[in-house]
């Protein structure tokens, strides 16, 4: 292994030397700069390799032939090396990315690059205090040199504003330094802290002072406005290196000078990291310019790094994992997403769709995101799982909820950033600038975060272990994007079949189980199915599709809560991507992606008080949480954000309705039934009998009723017909809500039910109205009309949807009627079983709207010409179809199990329910799917046979245009009966429909973005303002010290 | 030198001058002056590192023919601050230099030194 | 009015920090650990007479580097600054005085050679390095005044900065290879304690460092001043 001093002769000796070639060679130089950036890697990464083979002990250098505390010292530990490795990756890929400017900006720039490593190497390294001193001023004098290649007066006003700020907080930080030497006679950091303590109030001093220099260093909220001024104006390239590399080695200073201010400190360190993540995190909610922002982002982030530095106490030995979670996600994504951002050329957020030209980069850029905000599989994730999990285990509550709110508001802004980046409208005389200088480092950056989710999951405690071939496939898909659909299609449809067959065996036994991996592997493989009928490639699609697919099947899979979460935030990300690929699904996608990231953090904050730091992390855990109150109410608020409860269903009819034709059907029939199994999961651990009395499920049973109410009242009043059905799906989970709120056998057993029969004509009602939509083009009822001529299979299918959803007997959704009923007057609960009651009468009617306004009526000339809807929609729509013919007529097959299971579980054990062959008996009544199918059917086919047989002599008149009758307006369809066809129920009924939620949800919006609007005024742009903060931060931080 | 006392009145000069600096900092409104400010408050550092390594009536840290090799541990001052002193005087040096012509540059980009005049980027 | 009495608030915090971080103070009558090494085992060790080059070119060399780096730094980056303002041409100068002139002539031979002795003889009294290269740099700017008109050539300040600069750390390096360890001094010999040709390689950095910084200090200064002819 190198000595590491040898970093600093190659540094150095190479900026010394390259003073010679000022004048000329400056390619020369840039290959020198190259090998001397390529040289620290080498000698760094070689430390860390055997830091982790353990074939190195942590190594001291020597300076000056004498040991410390009479010389000053280096030392390169495990923690070094890491630290070091990452800086010098960072200057190595910089240092390419800058390769053009470089060219332009001669020889002196490089030599401040080189001269910026050498100073953070020797920051991370070395052990005395005043030559931590130095070091951070050559850093930064050397970062206040390169933040001026960018011309202008912005980058010298920033830098100058910089250059004061840093140097009143460095003199702050001497002064500090020189006292400690007075006062304990070593300027050693290692002696200092074995051998002083703080009981004299002049020593403590100085340490408040020393400390209070790193922090403030360390760009602590709300003294912060010099650094952010920095990041918005000084070259992508050299932002990506203030936030990646100083930001990192300043950190270790803290971590380094941290011990000397004792147990106290690392409180302060706490309290004052996580004011930095939460104010600078919901400052940055208000901003559009990409620098900027990130500069925002960065400040939090590191807030949050110096609040895990702060927890080291609580986190004990996680600290070093967790750490490196949060640490290399910000670090290689932050440097990253600056790099992108010169790539982009853009400032403005909205104008980042440019990146949409590349599409390799907006892969690069959503994986940066989403690893910011800390989703799986990258290391954040681990990282904040484990936090959260420590902190709840020593009863931090409230620092929790603040690292929550935290990441919510980062991801309010970066969500909205990602979706401008995929959705906005494009300039199409713009292009990103993808020259392989920087396209190199960037992708090597997407690469090493790929690389460093596999070494969390590879290295993170036992239990946090997931299978990661679903991901591995995923990868794949993205590798073969380039190849036609029929391929991918068909790949991604025999994974699903595959991964069913290789799921099965572990999961026969546990039906519940069995019926949810069935929707979600049976529905997924049936939705892409409708795919085949797509044209082009449709890039990026499978990917997210089966990153969709892969969560769901995982959340059936997990056998822990980790491997729960986990799969529940792969569900989420995929299936925001599927969504925002609607035409008009900018906004939708939005709103679902953040009530959905709401949700998963509460999901978290609810296991992470079920868990409490124990490392047990099973599901069975949730049966006795920590805070059993808490952890209850938050996971179930978790769940309902995904099934859409009223007051949280905000977001569903926009994501549902304007999503593509075929992606309507995964979400709405399939997606929906995540948060229905997360429910089932939950009540099961609360146990049946005694927590039947549980007065959160009574209110979850209120919730319900009135969901299944407002959602069927809301689809009534729809002119659109994928909006009627998403609404639809509201109201349907409002049963599904109720029916699992019992807790008994039998509403169990209603509750499955209704979630088979959702899934079942949801699935086909959306793919019948997709394959219609994408015929005539539009979503308007009103417009279509008499399309049952043209489209007699489409018609088919939404009649046996509509009839298994308005719960006519012979289908299955009558079966779930009578199983809802005989639960309802079991349980006792007839309030809320009549509201629901009133919501199915409600459904007739928007049922009959559907199959009136679309399919029969007067046909309208523009359509006359439609084709039926694409064979690959009508093959899955016949063959749920059948589904709901089985299961309408044998039901036994799968409800028996079922009660099996719940009885045999001892979840509810009394077995209200028996079977006889294929009749069901209560005490209440008996019922045979069967023979009533027998009954209807052979009605049916006498009826039809009579009419048929009636009208055979009927004469055939021609259709006559109705509504051109008189005069012509405008939008002639409007005039239609069809158009606003419930205005009368409306005038009754309309006002329990009032938008509430949605403003209330406006309302909540509104009040962060006028809060971080006024509050980030306090950035006002003066320099002279910025130190003026920063005294009275050091004036204000003392005083409540003491 | 057998002032009884200077180095308590360094000190106490070193503080009064910190203030003075850091006042002038905060509340001046011209770059030159806000400049000279930080070399004040740089200043100051200096006396007071220097204040903490004085010893009455001892000598300079040089061995010569006042200081004798053997006993130098009673006869000197402490070396370490003034060696410290040094290393700050030189980055204080070069510190300023650095914002004398950044204020160079500002004045040439504005033709003014007021500092209130350089708000383009903000919140 | 509020802003300033806000200023005087906070400038009044920051002076009860201060005066809470002096309340421990009292004459010291001892040397402490630390210091006693240096007094005691300094001149044995790097066989420097002046305590304060040991310190600072031996001890705390890592220091030293850092700080000729910084002004290296400082010079890379006003030489970077002020080189991208536009040149005017044709500037009219006023011609320098007669007895400038002359007394610089006399002087600047004088003024380079204590400047010279100053960092020769840094380990024996005081001053060193950079007190000689400040003086080297004096002599500079007398020259500078004196000779308007006269282009003074950048590059052999530069080459003197870049060789001496790398000769420091070259020093230091054999330190590593030759002796205990980066910028050890023995690896020369102490030879006789007080001598000129002593102390090791001290007199030899310290002659770099003098170098360094005065050609460093004239860069700048030259630099600026090339500045406000063109602009004038």
């Amino acid at each position: 292994m190198v000595n590491p001093v040898f970093i600093i002769v190659v540094l150095l000796g190479a900026g010394f030397l390259l003073g010679l070639f000022r004048k000329t060679g400056i390619s020369l130089a840039r290959v020198a700069g190259l090998l001397a950036l390529a040289f620290p890697l080498y000698v760094s990464v070689g430390w860390m390799l055997h830091f982790i083979g353990q074939t190195a002990q942590p190594y001291v250098v020597y300076t000056a032939g004498t040991v410390p505390p009479f010389s000053i010292n280096l030392r390169m530990g495990p923690d070094e090396a890491f630290l070091t490795a990452a800086i010098n990756m960072l200057g190595f890929f910089g240092f390419i990315y800058l390769f053009r400017l470089f060219k332009s900006q001669g020889v002196s720039t490089i030599i401040l690059y080189l001269v910026l490593f050498m100073g953070l190497n020797v920051i991370v390294m070395t052990r005395d205090i005043f030559n931590l001193f130095v070091f951070l001023e050559i850093a930064s004098i050397a970062l206040i040199g390169l933040v001026l290649v960018n011309k202008g007066i912005d980058a010298l006003s920033a830098g100058f504003k910089y250059l004061i700020a840093v140097s009143v907080i460095s003199s702050i930080l001497l002064v500090g330094i020189g006292f400690i030497y007075y006062y304990s006679g070593t300027l050693n950091i290692d002696g200092f802290i074995e051998n002083n303590s703080l009981v004299m109030k002049g020593l403590s001093t100085a340490v408040f002072l020393v400390l209070v220099a790193v922090v403030l260093e360390l760009k602590a909220f709300p003294a912060n406005g010099w650094a952010l001024d920095v990041y918005q104006s000084a070259h992508p390239g050299i932002s990506a290196l203030i936030s990646a590399g100083t930001a990192t080695a300043s950190l270790f200073v803290l971590y380094k000078l941290l011990p000397f201010g004792g147990h106290l400190w690392l409180q302060v360190a706490a309290v004052i990291g996580l004011v930095t993540f939460v104010g600078s995190n919901m400052l940055g909610i208000a901003q559009k310019n990409a620098n900027r922002l990130l500069g925002y982002s960065s400040v939090g982030q590191i807030g949050l790094l110096v609040a895990v530095i702060g927890f080291s106490d609580d986190l004990g030995s996680h600290l070093r994992m967790i750490f490196f979670g949060l640490f290399i996600s910000h670090f290689l994504s932050k440097a990253g997403l600056f790099w992108l951002s010169g790539m982009a050329g853009e400032e403005e957020i909205s104008k980042w769709s440019v990146l949409r030209k590349k599409p390799a980069l907006l892969l690069i850029f959503g994986m940066f995101v989403f690893s910011l905000i800390g989703f799986p599989p990258f290391p954040s994730f681990y990282g904040k799982w484990q936090l959260v999990m420590d902190l709840s285990g020593n009863g931090q509550i409230l620092w929790i909820a603040l690292i929550l709110l935290g990441t919510m508001f980062e991801g309010v802004y970066l969500f909205r950033w990602l979706g401008f980046a995929i959705k906005h409208e494009v300039d199409e005389s713009k292009a990103p600038d993808t020259a392989a200088e920087k396209m190199i480092p960037a992708g090597a950056f997407a690469l090493l975060l790929l690389g460093a989710s596999w070494v969390s999951n590879a290295y993170f405690p036992g239990a946090m272990k997931t299978s990661f071939l679903p991901l591995y496939f995923i990868l794949f898909l993205f590798l073969i994007d380039f190849l036609p659909l029929v391929i991918k299609n068909t790949l991604s449809i025999l994974s699903l079949g595959y991964y069913g067959w290789r799921l099965y065996p572990s999961i026969q036994d546990d039906t519940l189980r069995l019926v949810f991996a069935g929707i979600f592997l049976i529905g997924g493989m049936l939705t892409l199915f409708a795919g085949y009928s797509e044209k082009g490639k449709r890039p990026g699609f499978y990917p997210f599709a089966l990153m969709m697919y892969a969560g769901l099947i995982g959340l059936v899979e997990a056998d822990n809560l980790f491997g729960f979460f986990f799969a529940w935030e792969l569900m989420t990300m995929g299936s925001y991507i599927l969504i925002i690929r609607g035409k008009k699904s900018l906004v939708h996608a939005y709103n679902y992606m953040l009530f959905s990231l709401g949700g998963a953090l509460l999901i978290l904050f609810g296991i992470a008080l079920t868990v409490a730091g124990q490392p047990d992390i099973s599901l069975s855990m949730l049966a006795s949480p920590a805070y059993p109150g808490w952890a209850y109410a938050l996971l179930a608020v978790g769940f309902l954000t995904k099934t859409a409860a009223l007051g949280l269903h905000i977001w569903l009819p926009g994501a549902h309705a304007e999503a593509e034709s075929d992606v309507s059907p995964m979400v709405s029939g399939i997606l929906l039934k995540a948060g229905a199994f997360g429910l089932v999961i939950l009540f099961l651990a609360m146990g049946g009998g005694e927590a039947g009395r549980h007065p959160l499920l009574y209110a979850l049973g209120w919730l319900g009723a009135l969901t299944a109410l407002g959602g069927n009242l809301m689809a009534v009043f729809q002119e659109d017909a994928k909006r009627l059905l998403a609404y639809s799906s509201v109201g349907n989970l409002g049963y599904i809500l109720f029916a699992f709120s019992f807790m008994t056998h039998i509403g169990w057993l209603t509750g499955l039910t209704y979630s088979i029969n959702h899934f079942l004509f949801k699935t086909l009602l959306f793919l019948a109205i997709g394959g219609v939509v994408m015929r005539v083009k539009t979503h308007n009822m009103y417009e279509m009309g008499g399309l049952i001529k043209r489209m007699p299979w489409s018609f088919i299918a939404v009649l046996v949807g509509i009839i298994t959803l308005a719960g006519i007997p012979p289908l299955s959704g009558f079966a779930g009627k009578w199983l809802f009923y005989n639960a309802v007057i079991a349980k006792g609960w007839f309030l809320q079983g009549a509201l629901v009651f009133f919501a199915g009468t409600i459904a007739f009617l928007y049922c009959f709207k559907l199959i009136y306004s679309v399919f029969l009526g007067q046909e309208k000339d523009r359509f006359r010409k439609v084709k039926e809807a694409p064979v690959w929609y009508i093959i899955p729509q016949f063959i749920l179809i059948v589904g709901i013919m089985i299961f309408s007529a044998r039901p036994e097959i799968v409800l028996k199990p079922i009660g099996a299971l719940l009885s045999q579980a001892a979840f509810f054990p009394s077995e209200p329910l028996a079977w006889e062959n294929v009749t069901a008996y209560t005490n209440l009544g008996y019922w045979s799917g069967f023979n009533i199918m027998l009954v209807i059917g052979a009605m049916f086919v006498v009826l039809l046979g009579w009419l048929l047989l009636m009208s055979r002599k009927a004469q055939k008149v021609k259709q006559f245009n109705i509504v051109y009758a008189g005069e012509a307006p405008f939008t002639p369809e409007t005039t239609h009966f069809s158009h606003n066809m419930f205005a009368p129920y409306n005038k009754a009924l309309g006002f329990l429909i009032h938008p509430v939620a949605t403003q209330f949800w406006l309302g909540v919006n509104n009040t962060f973005h006028a809060l971080a609007e006024s509050a980030r005024k306090i950035y006002s742009g003066n320099g002279q303002s910025y130190i003026i903060h920063i005294v009275a931060y050091i004036v204000v931080v003392y005083l409540i010290l003491s | 030198m057998n002032l009884p006392g200077i180095e308590y009145l360094s000190l106490g000069l070193g503080i009064v001058l910190f203030l003075a600096g850091l006042w002038g900092i905060i509340h001046q409104k011209n770059i030159i002056k806000i400049i000279i400010s930080f070399s004040v408050l740089d200043t100051s550092i200096h006396l007071i590192l220097v204040s903490i390594g004085y010893m009455r009536n001892r000598t300079a840290p040089i061995i010569d023919s006042a200081v004798s090799k053997t006993d130098a541990a009673s006869q000197v001052v402490d070396p370490l601050p003034q060696a410290l002193v040094l290393t700050a005087i030189v980055i204080g040096v070069g510190i300023t230099a650095l914002m004398l012509t950044y204020a160079l540059k500002l004045f040439n980009e504005k033709g003014t030194l007021e500092i209130d005049k350089f708000k383009s980027l903000k919140w | 009015m509020i802003r300033n009495s806000f200023l005087v608030l906070i400038t009044a915090g920051m002076a009860w920090i201060l005066l809470d971080a002096v309340s421990g103070y009292q004459s010291r009558e001892y040397l402490n650990d630390l210091s006693g090494y240096y007094a005691t085992s300094g001149p044995e060790e790097t066989g420097a007479a002046n305590l304060v080059t040991a310190v600072v070119v031996t001890y705390r060399g890592l220091d030293t580097l850092g700080e000729v780096t910084i002004l290296f730094l400082t010079a890379t980056i006003i030489g970077f600054m002020l080189r991208t303002s536009k040149r005017r041409e044709g500037s009219v100068r006023r011609a320098t005085s007669e007895v400038l002139v002359t007394a610089s002539n006399v002087l600047i031979p004088v003024i380079f050679l204590i400047g010279v002795y100053i960092f020769l003889n840094g380990h024996l009294t005081p001053g060193g390095g950079f007190q000689g290269g400040a003086v080297l740099a004096s002599a500079m700017i007398l020259w500078i005044m004196s000779q308007s008109g006269t282009k003074v050539s950048h590059s052999l300040l530069e080459i003197t900065e870049a060789i001496s600069g790398f000769g420091f750390v070259f020093l230091g390096l054999l330190g590593i290879i030759l002796a205990g360890g980066f910028l050890d001094n023995t690896f020369l010999s102490l030879g006789t304690f007080g001598k000129l040709i002593s102390a090791g390689a001290i007199p030899v950095i310290y002659s770099l460092i003098g170098l360094k910084v005065g050609a460093e200090l004239s860069n700048i200064i030259l630099v600026m001043n090339e500045t406000q002819e063109a602009e004038q």
